[in-house]
């Protein structure tokens, strides 16, 4: 199929988006400069760095953000102490102007979070009159010590409600509600935005969380002149918990409203992950953080290659296409079991898997000392597959389904003799019965 | 392992892992330094960080559309003298040992995206609308492939000339098969007759005007890319030995069907190769390969001086070749049958710098000495031959007979008449080849759409 064919725009409240692609609202999308080359860069559009309305001024702490590395992985995770916008709010708007006179194409949606009904309702109207084609409501800056600010708000729903409403009530323009992670179950505070009206939902904003601590002074990071803080982590390590809200609020029909998809996404295919379960439009901030706007250009073509090799013309025939096949754990067909399968001609003799399986699973591998090769004994193997996630050839390790009447041997108590000392009587109780584990 | 086993495969390039691992040591620099290093405008820059983000088909189009020869040349290419010398980790190691690294391997990188795009089937080019025009290629080198795909990819009627049985030019006839095996050439082959190029094999051109004279038998333009296939001799006149060879006939007899009679002649024998460039280097290692007693690489000059690739010179050591060096040879010694016995060498001593700054070797009277020898092969250099400034009178050539054309646009001294490769630049990299069959591809459609207006 021709790439050009391929339509990778969507609708997102109405609203047209040449490609799911989003800057989101955070120092990426700090100025119209930096958005504007992100456009020309391919991004379709941008939600801008949260406003504040001058009230009370904005100080960024400093330095601002700490990185996470694994091993040689750089930046696994990064953890900011970043404040919303510290611009003043007309050159902010001013900048909204300049992007839609030169970009009209691009969608700019304006961030904002206010303190309480009037400060958000005073956001939304000027944000409207200045060219936002959308809002989004910041519910969920980790940063905010205030009650009724930032996450503070994401975590106190009636709140939510309340400020989604007299926003509502100011603008016409389509509104996102963005959820904090900092909670357990999303689908709540979201029915609470969208019974206030909420045009779509947002999520994930950062993870709170602690990068790590300066083996010196003992001080958290970022080190901000002697005090570390419980703050906003993102990256590529958040994206499961990005994943997870995203389709716990795609299943919930109470919710029914579209979907921003943000946490973690650098690749295509994190992108459609995203898609996948349940999000039109897709934010991104740490991906850019560490690589810069360029990204993009391999979302696009990498998204539109995949989609030209499968036969898909529109990327809006994706969206939530994986939501099916997501499940609570109930539902698995515990009869049917597997186990791991060894294709020994690959193997180089590391001897990972013998290592994990022994201290972490079914003891399943015995180690051939003379030819340093694996020897699973089949009928111990627990099928974790945590060998195959250590074993360093692809493909080697494989997961394979046993037959029905297969039986896995149960782990050996060390001395049976020791049964005779036992002090137990067995539980025998009526309980419920749904759940079988 | 049989000698002929020993011809068939190249190494094994990346797999998908290696190639990952590797793309992820890249350091993504902004204005990628590599992209610069490239005499045919290759863009590492931007196709490993296409890898790196997981968009392994752009990585494979970034590669394929600037270069169509992609996969040769990633296993080809000097890459530690062009784009890798270039590369950021490369100097970041020379800046701070402490963090040393070394360069981002890009050849094996680029090979390995090129062989990932056949083993998925992945296809670049999209059929493009055909246009009238016809364009006649002359030769299927390295340089009239890039010509005619870059054409044909915009639907241009293309028709490449080949004398041979089989296209490929020096990618099929004078690179030995472990460099460089026919199962690759013949992928790669595949994405070029894939583009709708027609290809006249056992067709040469030559004869009194017989290059100009497609411009009157319906074709709109011609690229001449003959490549250099005449030897040059120590001692042109000379009447023919037994056992003395151009490295041309030697490297081809490699691969033209006549292995096992070449394979014949070395097998036990002591065998001596004249030269210190790339050429030469593939002859003796290959002369080793063939089970040869002894093999000698004679060179009038020092070894820092050989034009061949450092990792080259260093691999034929360690294959066992004999370096001799600071040895002019000045004679072939013959048998009455006038079978080859020895080589006559004089001793060299490194005198003034010549007008290009190499010290130039001077005889050490006295010294000649006679190397008791089989075989000799000649691998000092390659030229046109004598006769084919006749195939296209009207074209001006040179004192070496190298076509002089216009550097910007590969356009000869003719009217719809252009040129690249060895021919118009002596013996040369790959690489660079295919930039000028490129460079005058472009110049052909511009010229074309003129012609039109």
């Amino acid at each position: 199929m021709a790439k050009n064919a391929i339509d990778l725009s969507v609708d997102f409240c109405g609203v047209h988006f040449h490609n799911p692609f989003l800057l989101s609202s955070s120092p990426v999308a700090n100025s119209a400069e930096m958005v504007a080359r992100s456009f020309e860069a391919g991004w379709s559009g941008v939600v801008f760095k949260t406003l504040n309305s001058d009230r009370l001024p904005i100080v960024h702490p400093s330095p601002r953000m700490a990185a996470v590395d694994y091993g040689r992985k750089q930046m696994v995770a990064v953890q900011n102490v970043e404040q919303i916008s510290d611009r003043p709010l007309k050159d902010n708007l001013t900048e909204f102007l300049y992007l839609k006179k030169n970009y009209p194409d691009h969608i700019i949606i304006s961030s904002i979070m206010g303190f309480f009904a009037d400060e958000w309702e005073y956001l939304a109207k000027v944000s409207e009159d200045n060219g936002a084609d959308m809002l989004e409501l910041n519910f969920s800056c980790p940063h905010m010590c205030i009650e009724g600010s930032g996450h503070k708000v994401g975590q106190a729903f009636h709140l939510i409600e309340q400020f989604t409403e007299r926003v509502k009530k100011a603008v016409s323009i389509p509104v996102i509600a963005k959820m904090t992670p900092n909670i357990t179950d999303m689908t709540e505070p979201a029915i609470f935005a969208k019974n206030g009206g909420a045009d779509a939902i947002s999520a994930i904003n950062t993870v709170s969380g602690i990068s790590g601590i300066d083996l010196d002074d003992f001080v958290p990071r970022p080190n901000v002149f002697g005090i570390g803080a419980v703050s906003g982590t993102s990256g590529p390590a958040i994206k499961p918990i990005g994943l997870h809200f995203i389709a716990d609020m795609a299943k919930c029909e109470e919710i029914g409203l579209p979907l921003s998809g943000i946490g973690g996404i650098e690749t295509w295919i994190d992108a459609l992950e995203y898609i996948l379960l349940g999000a039109s439009t897709i934010q991104v901030t740490t991906g850019i953080m560490h690589f810069g706007y360029r990204i993009v250009e391999d979302m696009i073509e990498g998204l539109s290659d995949c989609m030209a090799q499968q036969g898909i013309t529109k990327l809006s025939d994706l969206i939530g296409k994986a939501l099916p096949n997501l499940q609570p754990t109930d539902q698995f067909d515990l009869d049917r079991q597997g186990v791991a399968q060894y294709n020994l001609d690959k193997c180089i003799g590391c001897g990972q898997c013998h290592i994990v399986c022994q201290d972490a699973a079914g003891q399943a591998i015995d180690w051939d000392i003379e030819n340093r090769r694996p020897q699973l004994i089949e009928d111990k193997c627990l099928s974790c597959m945590i060998c195959s996630f250590v074993c360093p050839v692809p493909g080697l390790i494989s997961f394979k389904e046993m037959p029905k009447d297969w039986r896995r041997r149960e782990t050996a108590v060390m001395d049976k003799n020791l049964e005779n000392e036992l002090e137990y009587e067995p539980f025998t109780k009526e309980g419920p019965h749904e759940c079988t584990y | 392992m049989s000698a002929a086993d020993r011809f068939k495969h190249m190494n094994k390039g990346f797999d998908l892992g290696q190639a990952l691992a590797e793309a992820d040591r890249c350091l993504l620099c902004h204005d990628a330094p590599c992209s610069r290093g490239c005499p045919a405008e290759t863009d590492p820059g931007a196709f490993i960080r296409k890898l790196r983000f997981q968009n392994i088909t752009g990585a494979i189009r970034t590669i394929k559309t600037n270069n169509i020869m992609g996969g040769a040349c990633g296993v080809l290419c000097p890459t530690a003298r062009l784009c890798e010398k270039e590369c950021s980790a490369r100097l970041k190691s020379l800046e701070r040992p402490e963090g040393a690294d070394s360069p981002i391997q890009i050849g094996k990188i680029q090979r390995f995206l090129i062989e990932h795009g056949w083993q998925t089937g992945f296809q670049v080019f999209e059929k493009p609308a055909a246009r009238p025009e016809k364009v006649a290629v002359v030769g299927s080198g390295p340089s009239g492939l890039s010509c005619a795909a870059e054409l044909a990819q915009d639907g241009y009627q293309v028709t490449i000339f080949e004398e041979r049985p089989e296209p490929g030019g020096v990618l099929r006839y004078g690179v030995v098969a472990y460099r460089f095996d026919m199962a690759f050439l013949e992928k790669e082959m595949q994405d070029i007759k894939n583009l709708g190029i027609t290809f006249q094999c056992n067709h040469r051109i030559d004869g009194p005007e017989g290059a100009e004279k497609l411009l009157q038998d319906g074709f709109d333009a011609v690229f001449l890319g003959p490549g250099l296939w005449d030897a040059a001799r120590l001692k042109p006149d000379a009447p023919a030995i037994d056992g003395l060879y151009s490295s041309v006939k030697y490297l081809s007899m490699l691969r033209d069907g006549r292995f096992n009679d070449i394979h014949q002649k070395v097998k036990d024998k002591t065998v001596a190769v004249i030269g210190g460039g790339s050429v030469a280097m593939d002859c003796v290692e290959s002369a080793v390969k063939l089970d040869a007693k002894d093999v000698y690489l004679v060179y009038r000059r020092s070894y820092s001086q050989m034009p061949a690739e450092s990792d080259e010179r260093i691999e034929a050591l360690e294959a066992g070749v004999h370096y001799l060096l600071l040895n002019q040879p000045v004679d072939f010694i013959t048998s009455k049958q006038n079978c080859l016995t020895g080589l006559k060498l004089v001793r060299t001593q490194l005198g003034a710098p010549d007008e290009s700054g190499r010290r130039t070797p001077e005889l050490i009277k006295g010294s000649d000495w006679v190397l008791d020898a089989d075989i000799v092969v000649e691998a000092i250099g390659n030229k046109a031959e004598d006769a084919s400034p006749q195939w296209y009178p009207n074209v001006k050539v040179n004192n070496r007979n190298l076509i002089e054309v216009d550097a910007e646009t590969g356009q000869t001294s003719v009217k719809g008449i252009f040129a690249g490769g060895d021919i118009i630049r002596g013996p040369a990299l790959v690489v660079q080849a295919v930039q000028d069959g490129k460079v005058a591809a472009k110049a052909i459609k511009t010229y074309l759409n003129k012609q039109e207006a």
